[in-house]
């Protein structure tokens, strides 16, 4: 990618208008539009045809009804296709509480490159309470018979907030938003169940972060550490340690790192064919 | 440039922390995830007041069943055409998401004029099944309460009775056109809910759960409704 190319940040911008896309089709679909996209992102209709499920919403209704429910079944079985060829894509590229968090996050960024050492202090929790979070929601949904996330998820809020005017759920957005000030992603990051099961499932999708061996450690501008929105530390735990690719499930292939990189350490592609990294 | 270790900026957090300190932080995790269940449990045995039950679209399981097969994704509020279904919000904690309807406002039309129940249709959940005959519908059973009712009170009035799909069936009018409800016949639909005349509305459709046969035939039983 050339440099001037990579300034403009193709890679973000081509996510932010995907999850612009998504979340506008369903808005069309829901305001009597043609129904491209027919649904929330609990569940969708491509094209009046291919079913989507979110799949940790399919997990959850399949414990707590326990019964086999075919289109939901098929929606959440091409959901999860997806994160385990691809990667948790729908994390940067389709969720709309992803990009509403993206955004909010603007003026925080805004300060930090006006700052002598362009940091602010942040707020961190470990990442591991996501994965509780998704255990306990399956075990509850399991044991009440209720699908806890299904009823609660913030990210479905967003929708609701946006296609069905549901107000109450405005509340624990503009929380969520309000929170973008101090701890940076602490949803994404830290809480959501949803992005703990697809990153388990996708940890190995084809798309990723792929590390260039041989520029590796050129630099150690740590550039790649300040710009990924989910605060891995890519240069240190992944291109100095000789990795071929950023291995960690909450990589979400949002490229932040790769237009950021001067060295052109890091790429957003997929694995080659043979199985060979880099 | 001779960096050795982590960067003066790095902050010890995507590296694993130990197995037993993983465990912990998803233990963390699920008892902030259980308290949460606590509270949206609270919410949704307590935010709906007198009526146990909401009332749902056609089709729709008994509800414990259709509280664990809804995923919540409101299509079928979408897909209705009169704008009868609406989503519940936060107030009603585990139902949060969940189609209901306020037949006062906005009663359920079946559909008129379409080829079949949009809100079935639309369902990707085993929550709303299909329905046979519009007549094996069961969305609740419709209530009068004769101390307001008009005609209860002597004057003719018989809006609910020409408002019903089932005229005769559901709503049948006694010989000085009193109206009563066949609870066996009577799908929940609400129309007559909404074309009541009396300011209070005199005839309410309860959910099945809550229904008490003979309610309707005693007098005041409605009037909270």
């Amino acid at each position: 990618m050339n440099k001037t190319l990579r300034r403009l940040r193709p890679w973000t911008w081509s996510r932010r208008l995907c999850a612009a896309g998504f979340l506008a089709l369903l808005l069309v679909a829901a305001r009597g539009g043609p129904p491209w996209i027919v649904g929330s992102p609990n569940g969708t209709e491509l094209l009046g045809l291919v079913p989507f499920t979110d799949p940790l919403v399919a997990l959850e209704v399949g414990l707590a009804s326990r019964t086999w429910m075919g289109t939901v079944a098929l929606g959440a079985g091409l959901t999860l296709g997806l994160a385990l060829l691809l990667g948790p894509v729908f994390c940067g590229w389709l969720c709309p509480l992803g990009l509403l968090l993206d955004l909010a996050g603007a003026p925080r960024r805004a300060l930090e490159r006006w700052l002598p050492r362009r940091r602010l202090p942040e707020l961190r929790f470990p990442r591991e309470i996501k994965v509780g979070l998704l255990l306990g929601a399956l075990a509850f949904s399991l044991v009440r018979r209720a699908p806890v996330f299904a009823a609660l998820s913030p990210i479905q809020g967003v929708a609701r907030v946006l296609l069905f005017g549901v107000e109450a759920a405005l509340w624990v957005v503009a929380g969520l938003v309000l929170l973008e000030l101090v701890a940076p992603r602490v949803w994404c990051r830290s809480l959501c169940p949803l992005g703990a099961l697809y990153g388990a499932v996708g940890r190995r999708g084809l798309l990723r972060v792929r590390i260039d061996p041989e520029r590796a450690g050129q630099i150690r501008c740590q550039r790649c550490e300040l710009a990924c929105p989910m605060g891995l530390r890519v240069m240190s735990d992944f291109s100095l340690r000789g990795a071929a690719f950023v291995d960690h499930p909450d990589c979400t292939r949002c490229g932040a790192c790769t237009e950021i990189c001067p060295n052109e350490v890091l790429r957003l592609g997929v694995r080659e064919a043979g199985g060979r990294d880099g | 440039m001779k960096a050795q270790g982590p960067h003066p900026n790095a902050e010890p957090d995507s590296t694993p922390p130990r197995p037993t300190r993983r465990g912990l932080y998803a233990l963390v995790g699920l008892a902030g995830g259980a308290a949460l269940g606590a509270w949206s449990l609270g919410a949704s045995s307590s935010g709906i007041g007198h009526r146990a039950h909401r009332l749902r679209p056609p089709g729709a399981l008994d509800e414990p069943d259709f509280l664990a097969a809804c995923i919540r994704c409101g299509r079928c509020v979408e897909a209705c055409p009169s704008g009868t279904l609406a989503l519940t919000g936060l107030e009603a904690g585990l139902d949060c998401g969940t189609p209901t309807l306020e037949p006062r406002e906005v009663p359920c039309e079946l559909c008129a004029g379409e080829e079949s129940l949009l809100c079935i249709d639309s369902c990707p959940s085993d929550a709303l099944g299909p329905v046979e005959d519009l007549r094996a519908i069961r969305m609740g059973v419709a209530i009068i309460d004769r101390s307001l009712c008009f005609s209860w009170q002597g004057t003719v009035c018989r809006a609910c009775w020409h408002a019903c799909p089932f005229p005769d069936g559901a709503i049948q009018l006694d010989w000085r056109t009193r109206p009563e409800v066949l609870a066996e016949a009577c799908i929940g639909c609400g129309l007559c809910v909404r074309a009541c005349l009396t300011e209070d509305t005199s005839i309410a459709v309860v959910s099945q759960a809550d229904f008490v046969p003979g309610q309707s035939t005693s007098t005041g039983e409605g009037a909270a409704l």
